[in-house]
């Protein structure tokens, strides 16, 4: 393959592609990116005033985060596979008060908390028509702490609704009234059958896993001021119920619902964000701010004063569904991030309605915090807790192969056939 | 297991990657300096091991961080940088080399092994600490330093444990090499040493029972310092705590020889000699030994000594030159030999220290030589004569089956003036029982180890002149059969010719000048000691590596101030009788 990569025709293959791209899609954010530009400019963006580094907090704060890692494929015997799902949560302490800034919090309170760290479980599913759908129903009802449905879905109703709908009453006369049955079992909460890919199933494992480890947090007595994910806080819908179209939809709003309760900011924070054109925004924060400010941008939604930006309204999640992504970018050195907070708690909580200097304040305010929290030397620019909650859950290719090799020694152990588990691939050295 | 790992140390890590020579270790982020032992225990497939392992290389690390350039770059750029938690994740990166392994054998006694396995995965490393480890790691490395002659305690990094560091007396007639560059410690290291032996030789005295050895020691002095000491104490010291029975035991009449008697301090000068050889106790070869002679010369020295026999020198100093000699034969050997005239040490009539030199040495007694006020030759001639003597002796006495024999041999090998003297002395000292002529003879080995310093050792020892005729070349090939072994002292390794190299048993490193040096010690070394260039460089004044041919373990010493030892020592000079039980036969 390699003399066709080197060779000029594939050069010219890209070449088109590219260009085909200027073509099009940039052209097409360009236009409506210029409508934008002087919005961003004058209203969306601003810079960040940042804390000393010697500051000393009237009151420290614990910031927690929460990531998780695995694999779908740990051991696959014929149409079976097993996933590894590992999770780690950090909590750390802003501690201005001592020279060690944003250090973890005693490794023992953490986990009479939440549990062992990091956390390491492994689930099944079968390729067979509805077994898929029926095992992964069952493993998600295992992993997520809430066992009640009901419970389960009624706060993303409530969002969604704007308090209309808040208990399963409230259905009858509904949209959603033809879907009352389906919304009382994990089962048919699963609403994505034909993509149940061992991909989606993995992916849903794994968001439940790390959503399931954010609710220990939360039920815990540690009280973190900041509850950071890794991600994005899209919720992928039903085009037709309208409602989300898998379980962790449900639970992301149910732990949205519990963190205003408990009063924890919970926010999303996504290296591989999917705004258009934010590399232009960053060079509008560039020309505007100067080269090295730290800056946030307000993605608005259309319900925001003012309106959706030109160049999202065509993209289907963002802004995504009850939430507010912000642009920021805290190191010069690095591309634009962005970061989603629960559009009810920021009503709440950030936006003053009428009173854009307000809200701007109080952005101001929350990510001076995040800021702050985001300047370890390892990973600058990036919340230092998320960091710590990745490096802690990753799993290696080294780690993979030796949890490949002891899948075999515990099938031993239990005297079951010698089947070959690792990768068909691996039967004819590919 | 019936280890206790508790008392191996502190512990420090775990072993990461390595082989069986090399090792990474993981450790944690303590004040670990080059050259520290840590010990691996291990138990691996059911046999406990304790493997030793040396530092040679540190490294910080940083856990979740690949590029520390990165982050530290972003420390300096973005001034309001933190890194949190990272003291957890401060780790040491700590490699090194692996020096072998301890474990018991059937009878559940320790042994010590060349490294040539591995210990366990992930196993963990315990960092010896002085006041927990001393008698653990004393117990395990017993069989790799034990031994008589004191020379330090064991190093571990920048602090010592209680494992005192000896070499066997058995091994000395093997030879024992002491390198070191200007300040690397060297006298402190000799007085030591000269302390150790006088210790020995008090207990052999004080435990007649035990069979000990006695050492003798022809211990050079070149700077004057070892009787009256570098600082506070010296070898005079010790001697004058000692009772006069113990002292005369141990020392007889004298212990310290000079060139001037009454330049030396009344203290001293009480157990003083002055240096004085006759012609007549010279050899020719004593002088092919410290200098370069043409085989003219030699055949006309040869020539002058089968004519003239012990006067030989006197014989050729007083012809008169001839105009036969046509190549200047006898000129040159006369200017060679002129520097005799001149000297205070040897003399053509009067009397010789040599005789009361050969009882000492035969007796176990140190003799400390004042060189200070010599020249180079006098001192190299009166070295070789000195080691030339005895070891015509022991090889006389090694070549005999009894005492008449002995009387053949010596009268053919030695100086007529000189055995003649000493002759019924040594039929004495070799004599297994009476002194008659049909007795027996004892053998070399059960004498006196005889130790003797050739102090510069390089402008005797080295190439040119061990490819003629010297004494030193038959010393150091066959001086272990007669129980005589040299004491090479010298700053430089590389210039050392290879007979004595490669004889040579036992090597004390104190610091080395320069990277040829430290280049040539290490190829010299009698165990494997690659890779320890790094530690040679840093190595301070009075640190040393000891390496040994019948050592697997290459031990890191650090040689104690000699006021230190003798402050803690001195009560054990006091009187004290010696016990000598009475064997019952019934």
């Amino acid at each position: 393959m390699l003399e066709k990569i080197l060779a000029e025709k594939f050069r010219k293959t890209l070449k088109l592609v590219f260009s085909d791209i200027s073509n099009q899609q940039d052209r097409r954010d360009e236009q409506e990116f210029v409508k934008d530009e002087v919005r961003i400019r004058e209203k969306l963006l601003t810079s960040i005033d940042t804390y000393p580094s010697d500051v000393v907090l009237d009151d420290d704060f614990l910031v927690a985060a929460v990531d998780g890692s695995g694999t779908e494929s740990l051991v696959t015997l014929d149409d079976i596979r097993v996933h590894l799902l590992s999770t780690s949560t950090i909590v750390l302490t802003s501690n201005t008060h001592s020279d060690s800034l944003f250090s973890p919090i005693d490794r023992a309170t953490l986990e009479k908390e939440v549990g062992e760290q990091p956390h390491v479980d492994a689930h099944w599913h079968s390729g067979v028509r509805n077994d898929a759908r029926e095992k992964m129903a069952e493993s998600l009802a295992e992993i997520y702490p809430l066992k009640d449905i009901i419970s389960i879905i009624l706060p993303f109703f409530r969002d969604y609704t704007d308090g209309k709908i808040t208990s399963i009453s409230d259905f009858a006369g509904s949209e959603f009234a033809p879907y009352t049955e389906r919304l009382r079992e994990m089962r048919s909460l699963i609403s994505r059958t034909q993509v149940l890919t061992n991909t989606t199933v993995h992916e849903e494992l794994r968001k439940v896993s790390e959503y399931a480890a954010v609710r220990h947090l939360l039920e815990s007595d540690l009280c973190p001021k900041y509850m950071l994910l890794d991600g994005a806080m899209s919720i992928f819908m039903h085009f037709v119920r309208h409602y989300p179209s898998m379980p962790s939809g449900f639970m992301l709003r149910d732990l949205c619902s519990l963190a205003r309760q408990k009063n924890v900011i919970l926010c999303a924070v996504s290296k591989n964000h999917t705004i258009p054109f934010a590399h232009r925004i960053a060079n509008v924060a560039k020309d505007q701010l100067g080269e090295g400010a730290k800056w946030f941008c307000h993605l608005p939604s259309k319900d925001d004063p003012g309106g959706g930006l030109h160049i999202i309204e065509e993209r289907a999640y963002i802004p995504p569904m009850l939430a507010v992504p912000y642009l920021f970018s805290f190191s010069r050195d690095n591309r634009p991030s962005r970061i989603d907070f629960d559009r009810v708690w920021w009503l709440k909580n950030v936006f003053v309605a009428g009173d854009p200097k307000s809200t701007r304040e109080n952005e101001k305010a929350l990510f001076r915090e995040i800021e702050f929290m985001s300047r370890d030397a390892r990973w600058y620019g990036y919340p230092v807790a998320l960091a710590l909650a990745h490096e802690s859950c990753k799993l290696s290719f080294e780690d993979l192969r030796i949890a490949k090799e002891i899948v075999r020694d515990v099938r031993h152990e239990l005297g079951f056939d010698d089947r070959k588990t690792d990768s068909y691939r691996a039967d004819y050295n590919l | 297991m019936d280890l206790d790992r508790d008392k191996l140390g502190e512990l420090y890590g775990k072993v990461g990657v390595g082989n069986q020579t090399s090792l990474g270790i993981m450790g944690s982020n303590r004040d670990i300096s080059v050259g520290e032992i840590f010990m691996i225990y291990s138990d691996r497939d059911g046999h406990e091991r304790v493997f030793f392992f040396r530092v040679l290389g540190l490294e910080n690390y940083l856990r979740q961080v690949d590029d520390m350039s990165r982050v530290a770059s972003t420390l300096m750029v973005e001034g309001d940088a933190y890194l949190s938690g990272i003291e957890r994740n401060m780790l040491l990166s700590v490699g090194g080399r692996m020096l072998g392994y301890a474990e018991k054998d059937k009878k559940g006694e320790w042994t010590f092994k060349a490294p040539r396995r591995m210990p366990d995965h992930l196993a963990s490393v315990y960092r010896p600490m002085h006041g927990t480890s001393d008698e653990s790691v004393r117990d395990m490395l017993e069989c790799q330093t034990d031994g008589e002659i004191f020379v330090g305690d064991l190093q571990v990094g920048e602090d010592t444990l209680d494992v005192p560091i000896r070499i066997p007396c058995k091994f000395l007639p093997m030879h024992v090499g002491i390198f070191g560059s200007t300040g690397s410690g060297k006298s402190n290291l000799m007085m030591v040493l000269i302390k150790s032996m006088i210790d020995t030789n008090l207990d052999a005295i004080r435990n007649p029972n035990k069979n000990s050895t006695r050492i003798s020691a022809f211990c050079i002095d070149p700077h004057d310092e070892f009787a009256k000491g570098v600082d506070k104490h010296g070898i005079q010291h010790i001697i004058e705590d000692m009772s006069s029975t113990t002292r005369s035991n141990v020392i007889g009449d004298f212990y310290y020889l000079t060139t001037h008697r009454s330049a030396t301090t009344r203290e001293i000068g009480r157990y003083a000699r002055e240096i004085r050889i006759l012609w007549s106790e010279i050899r020719p070869r004593d002088l092919y030994s410290i200098m370069e002679f043409s085989p003219q010369m030699s055949s006309f020295i040869e020539a002058q000594y089968a004519a003239s026999n012990d006067d030989w020198i006197s014989t050729i100093i007083n012809m008169e030159d001839s105009k036969d000699d046509a190549q200047g034969t006898l000129k040159a050997v006369k200017r060679r030999l002129r520097f005799l005239e001149r000297s205070p040490l040897f003399i053509e009539k009067g009397s010789s220290i040599l005789a009361d030199i050969y009882y000492a040495m035969e007796t176990g007694r140190v003799l400390v030589v004042n060189t200070s006020l010599m020249s180079d030759q006098e001192q190299f001639l009166l070295t070789t004569i000195i080691t030339r003597t005895l070891s015509d002796m022991r090889r006389a006495l090694k070549s005999s089956g009894n005492l008449g024999d002995f009387e053949r041999q010596a009268e053919m090998r030695l100086p007529r003036s000189f055995f003649s003297k000493v002759k019924d002395k040594a039929r004495a000292f070799y004599s297994k029982g009476g002194m008659k002529d049909d007795a027996e003879v004892r053998d070399p080995k059960s004498l006196p180890v005889i130790q003797i310093t050739v102090e510069e050792a390089p402008s005797i020892l080295n190439p040119e002149l061990m490819r003629g005729q010297s004494v030193f070349k038959d010393i150091s090939r066959q001086g272990r059969k007669f129980n005589i072994g040299l004491l090479v002292v010298s700053q430089q390794v590389s210039v050392l010719d290879n007979v004595i190299l490669s004889q040579m048993n036992t090597e004390i490193n104190l610091r080395l000048g320069n990277e040829r040096e430290i280049k040539a010690c290490i190829d010299n070394a009698s165990v494997n000691i690659s890779g320890f260039e790094g530690e040679f460089r840093v190595m301070a004044r009075g640190e040393a590596i000891v390496t040994a041919s019948y050592r697997e373990l290459p031990l890191p010493v650090r040689i104690p101030l000699f006021d230190d030892i003798y402050e803690k020592d001195k009560q054990r000079y006091k009187d004290a009788r010696p016990k000598k039980t009475e064997e019952h036969i019934m």
